[in-house]
């Protein structure tokens, strides 16, 4: 018999969806929608394509805006406010989640994410634990490879995998969320996953499965079913035979922000695109500043253009659009790690995406090559000093990044014209090139009058960081 | 097809005229300035145009504003609508302050751009903000999330233009001060009558033009929410 959802009461909530209203594109997908999920249950939503299903699991994982209601988790003795309607939100407990996209860059080796996961989720895990779960999988012997190099069936199976070992490796009950996770597996590897599903939840996990598959919703203890906006409920079959998981591993105290930046760190070691894309265009002006200006004596002229052209290239690899876009828009891996980690993965993304490192030692290069008319003294005082608005500029490149990820959110992000926001810039850099220009004519001092380069350089820092802010804190309100 | 009788259009239309005859007025009708006191004294008649716009611009940037805190407050259609509303017609009045200003300061400072002017600058990255928000609300689909972002934009132009090009521009500012405003020690408003009635007239003219395509945006708005409603009901009678 089919009744409205409801929470079930004998059983501990892990997570509780109270009362929410969802809107996906102009219209609303769920409407007053209450979901209680328990420890050492499976749930199954179903319902048509388009119904809803994938908007239930991310509502859960708190990475969609509410129009009403709350998500809450229970994580140890206390209650998670994870996200509601007036944009409170905080990071859930550990979990598991494999998104509909998978939610991994194609960078990650296969069992770096396997170790990723199992990290935010707080669970430490040596190198013979990450091989067995992938042998559980038959992903053993591509424990090396890259993901973009596996085939489609065998990502998702990784991505499953990624979902349910924190569980599995968890001591204590642990949310379990997973959008379609049979949609392109095989029979074999089904049968895992059912096998894994029971087991997990016999041992007090809360599963969430959204899913069309009929056989796979047979291993659910309830069935949800959304329709025209609403939820209803089915008992399930429970059926299937629980496979054999004898894992265990210890917690870990690192978060997951720690995590996430090394993950970042790894993934630009990796594939360098991030500072050979930033460092080839500050290159190229340099070379086109030093061809056009070689013959000009640029110190008796203006040292404010001199002050400019040093600055430039850097300017220019701050402002570049970070590759971090690119890997976070892959498979909705952005999504995966604004899930796990929680509202601080956005401001830690605009300091690993940012341009650290380049702006110190590319306004040194450009001072080098530019600075040939300019005579020994000043040279000396300038080197001496030239590392106060190169650190600013690393400031200035943590703004564009933000403004690059603001710009990200939007569905069609390629199809917006970031760069009509990034001319905020242009003010930080103006005030650098004085202060700069200011060192040269002058020399370095430390008065604190406004004209002075230290307080220049502060205000170029201080522009920086309300750009950060406004780019940072106000898409998340 | 059009309904000429729609008050917005009647309101438009008779803004439109206004201004034109604000440019006839400034042009051909009202004295020039003291040359003694101006680098192109002829020059200074864009500004029957400049300064209405200007003030339109702010206006609509208000409006913006106002629609992206309701939104964010209340998650209103209405709110929405004005960000919607706010975005394009400050495009189109911000435009026309960074058009008109640099061909009158290219005459008058012999520069068209100062990266140092706190009002030029912000308004240019208020338009630009404008701009960005309307190639977006036509590139994007319409959605919570696209909602979400394109109000963040809308907040951040507001919020930050200001503070960052105040504390810039306390270094430099070439552009001239409030002309119209009382002298502190004469009583007295330093300028021609004439010149001062033909620029409230252009500004009445403007704030018609303005109430008249706010009007006829907010219907525009209403037509479009009806047209994508009656095309999911046709999607939902296909699917069936």
């Amino acid at each position: 018999m089919r009744v409205p959802c409801r929470y079930n009461m004998s059983i501990p909530p892990l997570a509780q969806a109270k009362g929410i209203d969802v809107h996906r594109g102009p219209s609303k997908v769920l409407e007053g929608a209450s979901v209680s999920l328990g420890a050492g249950e499976v749930v199954s939503v179903m319902g048509e394509n388009g119904s809803g299903k994938t908007t239930l699991i991310e509502a859960f994982a708190g990475i969609l805006p509410l129009r009403s209601g709350e998500i809450i988790w229970n994580g140890g003795d206390q209650s998670i406010l994870v996200r509601d309607s007036d944009g409170r939100r905080n990071p859930p407990p550990p979990m598991g989640l494999t998104l509909q996209k998978g939610g991994i860059c194609g960078d990650e080796t296969v069992s770096e994410r396997l170790a990723i996961s199992l990290s935010v989720a707080g669970i430490s895990s040596r190198e013979e634990q990450v091989l067995d779960l992938l042998g559980h999988w038959g992903l053993r012997h591509r424990s090396k490879d890259r993901v973009s190099h596996l085939s489609g069936g065998l990502r998702r199976r990784l991505s499953i995998l990624c979902g349910l070992a924190p569980a599995a490796l968890s001591q204590t009950p642990m949310v379990v969320l997973l959008d379609e996770p049979s949609e392109g597996l095989d029979d074999t590897a089904k049968e895992t996953l059912k096998g894994w599903l029971r087991a997990l939840s016999s041992r007090g996990h809360g599963i969430l499965v959204a899913t069309h598959d009929k056989e796979l919703s047979s291993c659910a203890d309830r069935i949800l079913t959304i329709e025209d906006k609403f939820l209803s409920e089915t008992s399930g079959e429970s059926s299937g035979e629980p496979s054999e998981l004898s894992f265990s591993a210890q917690s870990s105290e690192q978060s997951p922000i720690s995590s996430l930046i090394r993950w970042s760190t790894r993934m630009e070691i990796r594939n360098p695109i991030e500072t050979v894309g930033r460092a080839t265009p500050a290159i190229v002006a340099i070379l086109l500043s030093y061809a056009l200006v070689m013959d000009f004596d640029l110190q008796t002229h203006d040292s404010r253009l001199l002050a400019a052209l040093v600055l430039a290239p850097a300017f220019i690899a701050s402002i570049s659009t970070p590759a971090l876009v690119s890997r976070l828009s892959e498979s909705d891996c952005g999504r995966w790690w604004d899930a796990v980690a929680g509202p601080m993965a956005r401001p830690a993304f605009t300091i690993t995406g940012a341009s650290m490192i380049l702006p110190i030692p590319v306004t040194y290069l450009s001072w080098f090559v530019l600075s040939g008319s300019v005579d020994d003294q000043v040279s000396s005082e300038v080197l001496r000093w030239l590392w106060i608005p190169a650190l600013a500029m690393v400031d200035l490149a943590i703004a564009s990044t933000a403004l690059h990820l603001l710009v990200s959110n939007l569905s069609r992000s390629s199809a917006a014209p970031a760069p009509l926001l990034l001319v905020v810039m242009v003010w930080p850099f103006l005030e650098l090139t004085d202060a700069l220009s200011s060192i040269i004519d002058n020399g370095m001092s430390w008065g604190l009058s406004i004209h002075e380069p230290l307080v220049t350089c502060i205000v170029a820092s201080i522009i920086s960081a309300l750009v950060w802010l406004s780019a940072v804190m106000i898409p998340d309100y | 097809m059009s309904d000429y009788r729609d008050p917005a259009v009647i309101i438009t239309v008779a803004g439109l005229s206004c201004a034109a005859i604000t440019a006839f007025l400034g042009f051909f009708q009202a004295p020039l300035v003291n040359p003694d006191s101006w680098n192109a004294p002829e020059a200074y008649r864009i500004l029957y145009w400049h300064v209405p716009f200007a003030w339109s611009s702010f206006l609509s940037f208000t409006i913006l504003f106002a629609g992206a805190v309701s939104w964010y407050a209340k998650r209103s259609e209405r709110g929405w609508s004005m960000v919607v509303i706010g975005s394009e017609l400050g495009l189109l009045f911000g435009s026309g302050v960074i058009i008109s200003g640099p061909i009158w300061g290219s005459a008058e400072w012999g520069v068209p751009w100062d990266w140092g002017d706190v009002r030029l600058n912000t308004y240019a990255l208020l338009t630009l903000v404008a701009l960005f928000l309307v190639m977006s609300l036509r590139s994007q689909p319409d959605g919570e999330e696209t909602r979400d972002t394109l109000a963040a934009v809308g907040l951040f132009g507001f919020i930050l233009v200001p503070i960052t090009a105040a504390a810039t521009t306390i270094w430099r500012n070439r552009h001239p001060g409030v002309i119209f405003r009382e002298s502190e020690e004469t009583g007295e408003v330093p300028v021609d009558p004439e010149i001062l009635q033909v620029m409230v007239f252009g500004t009445f003219s403007f704030m018609i033009l303005f109430i008249g395509l706010v009007l006829l945006n907010y219907s525009i708005y209403n037509l479009r929410a009806e047209l994508e409603s009656l095309n999911r009901e046709i999607d939902k009678e296909m699917t069936n």
